[in-house]
């Protein structure tokens, strides 16, 4: 048994990495939730979320802009701009044309565009096959409470992940926006005999889901101090069984789902002898656990609150 | 319809296709202000179509539909909702894990103006706006049922049906439409629940006069209650219309009803 104190570390960590797999998992919620759609290249557009996070910065530091304080929420903005664009596009390519075919064709359609920006990102960004460091801008450092270091970096990283969480929550339970995403999930035709606009409640959706994943792949290059063009398919992977195991459409779920993973992979590679090795092993098993036990997710997509 | 104000609705060789099948061939309806016209017709003799196409949900194939002298054929639902024609549903479409309040709430949405600023800075206009929502709320469902505002915090689905469909009737006019489309409320009530829908619809009217109403029915007895005039529908054609006792000795209809009735009974 290791000693509590590499446990709770461990588990501090893992909450780290659930937020960003929460992230994730929120936009493969929503937009199940909204259009009973599985976008499968939303992995990939996490990925572009970082790319375009890093380019930001990257030409922000050409030209001086160099202060964390400025560069990074200039950072933010350009990559939620670019991924929630492309997520819009990625829908109105992808999904609405195939709305009345089969969920098999959205699948392949979103899993090939998943395939374009990745491949995109490898042949027409620079050297796009090699990993990129991305900057350190966190405060470096930290302190230690009762044995377990806690590092001023992580901190920000959950504070920022925490931040976009709760703004995600107030803008779908308080805003005019968020009471037509929430009526579209429950009932396209009937929202719109309330005078919901179906298609800009879809395209704000999907903007919404796709900023949150610029958020995480920006989180995500900040943690790791790099970022390469494959993240996308594990961050893809992930988030979405980190959505299925809170129950596809509920975003509660989704958010409990991504914690619920990270802490899972951090702390059997603490508990598990050689289990840095094993921890997706670990992780994914108990999702494959889930699925079979309870199938509709741990909150369930019939609660109170689907979206 | 004899010497009429202008109409409100106004439908011209409306038609609704579903490939090969016609669904509604070539109806003319009109529909004065504060009146209300009665639907009546076998099962899929096209009523519900008709709403569909009213409401922009079916795109119709010929025809054109103008509402408040303006013509709305191939509009968008949200925006034809908007322009005041709101409606119920034959199959309830409350959302029943969320309260009377919320579900009325939801009517109002084309009306809201506070945004997402709002809700966490100017908190106070978005107070002041949801207040107002619910006063009105309030008031709308207390026009039924005295004990039904007072239940508003509750789930819609712990309500009984006749309370449902109160609701749902309150999120219809809670946009404040100038036509109001009723497709078939009485259905899944018994005679006693019948009978207080039909009181609720004479408050309705009452309170509200200058709103047209189009009801679709199954029951003859609410038909005949509620609505001035009457029109029959079969395999997507009207056939007749008129008073209720005109359209219903009209040969056609009773042969209709007579063709589907008996074989059901």
């Amino acid at each position: 048994m290791p000693p509590l104190e590499l446990l709770l570390q461990q588990a501090l960590n893992g909450v780290m990495l659930g937020v960003m797999y929460a992230l994730i998992a929120v936009g493969f919620t929503l937009f199940f939730g909204v259009l009973d759609v599985i976008h499968f290249s939303h992995g990939d557009i996490f990925m572009l979320g970082a790319f375009a996070g890093l380019s930001t910065l990257l030409g922000l530091a050409a030209v001086g802009l160099r202060a964390p304080v400025a560069a990074l929420p200039l950072a933010f903005v350009a990559a939620i701009l670019v991924t929630g664009l492309v997520g819009v596009l990625a829908e109105r390519v992808c999904v609405k044309p195939l709305a009345r075919s089969s969920p098999l064709m959205t699948l392949l359609a979103t899993l090939s565009l998943g395939l374009v920006i990745r491949e995109s990102v490898l042949i027409f960004y620079p050297r796009g096959a090699d990993p990129k460091p991305f900057p350190q801008l966190l405060p470096q450092g930290g302190f230690e409470v009762g044995g377990v270091a806690i590092r001023y970096e992580n901190l920000a990283i959950l504070g920022i992940g925490l931040a976009a969480m709760v703004t995600v929550d107030l803008i779908i339970r308080r805003t005019r926006m968020g009471a037509a995403i929430r009526a579209v999930a429950q009932d396209p035709e009937a929202a719109q005999m309330m005078g919901v606009n179906l298609d800009r409640t879809v395209d704000a959706t999907f903007f919404l889901g796709s900023g949150l994943a610029a958020v995480a792949g920006i989180l995500s290059g900040l943690y790791y101090s790099e970022i390469h063009f494959i993240m996308g398919i594990t961050g893809g992977v992930i988030g979405f069984s980190a959505a299925a195991i809170g129950g596809l459409g509920n975003v509660y779920g989704a958010i409990v789902g991504g914690l619920l993973f990270g802490v899972l992979q951090t702390t059997s590679a603490a508990l598990i002898p050689r289990g840095s090795e094993f921890r997706d092993v670990v992780a994914f098993a108990v999702v494959m656990l889930f699925l079979i036990v309870r199938p509709r997710g741990i909150l369930g997509e019939q609660s109170v609150e689907r979206v | 319809m004899s010497a009429m104000t202008a109409p409100i609705l106004e439908t011209r060789r409306l038609t609704v296709r579903f490939g090969g099948l016609v669904a509604l061939d070539g109806v003319d309806v009109a529909v004065g202000p504060g009146e209300t016209l009665g639907v009546i017709g076998p099962n899929g003799s096209g009523k519900t179509t008709f709403f569909n196409a009213l409401t922009g949900l079916y795109t119709p194939a010929a025809g054109e539909i103008v509402f408040g002298g303006r013509r709305v054929t191939g509009l968008e639902a949200h925006a034809i909702a908007r322009l005041g024609i709101a409606r119920t549903f034959q199959a309830s479409r409350l959302c029943l894990a969320l309260s009377v309040f919320d579900n009325i709430l939801i009517g109002m949405h084309a009306r809201r103006t506070t945004g997402l600023a709002d809700s966490v800075v100017r908190r106070w206009r978005f107070r002041r706006e949801m207040g107002a929502a619910l006063e009105r709320a309030a008031h709308l469902l207390a026009l039924f049922s005295r004990e039904l505002p007072g239940r508003g915090f509750e789930p819609v689905g712990q309500l009984p049906q006749i309370d449902r469909r109160r609701v749902e009737i309150c999120r219809a006019l809670a946009a404040g439409p100038t036509l109001l489309l009723l497709d078939e409320p009485s259905a899944g009530m018994n005679p006693e629940e019948t009978a207080e829908l039909m009181r609720d619809l004479q408050i309705v009217r009452a309170e509200m006069p200058g709103l047209s109403v189009i009801i679709i029915e199954h029951d003859m007895f609410v038909i005949e209650g509620v609505s001035g005039r009457v029109v029959a529908f079969n395999y997507g054609r009207k056939i007749a219309e008129g008073s209720f006792a005109a359209v219903a000795a009209h040969e056609e209809v009773r042969q209709a009803y007579l063709g589907t009735e008996r074989a059901r009974a």
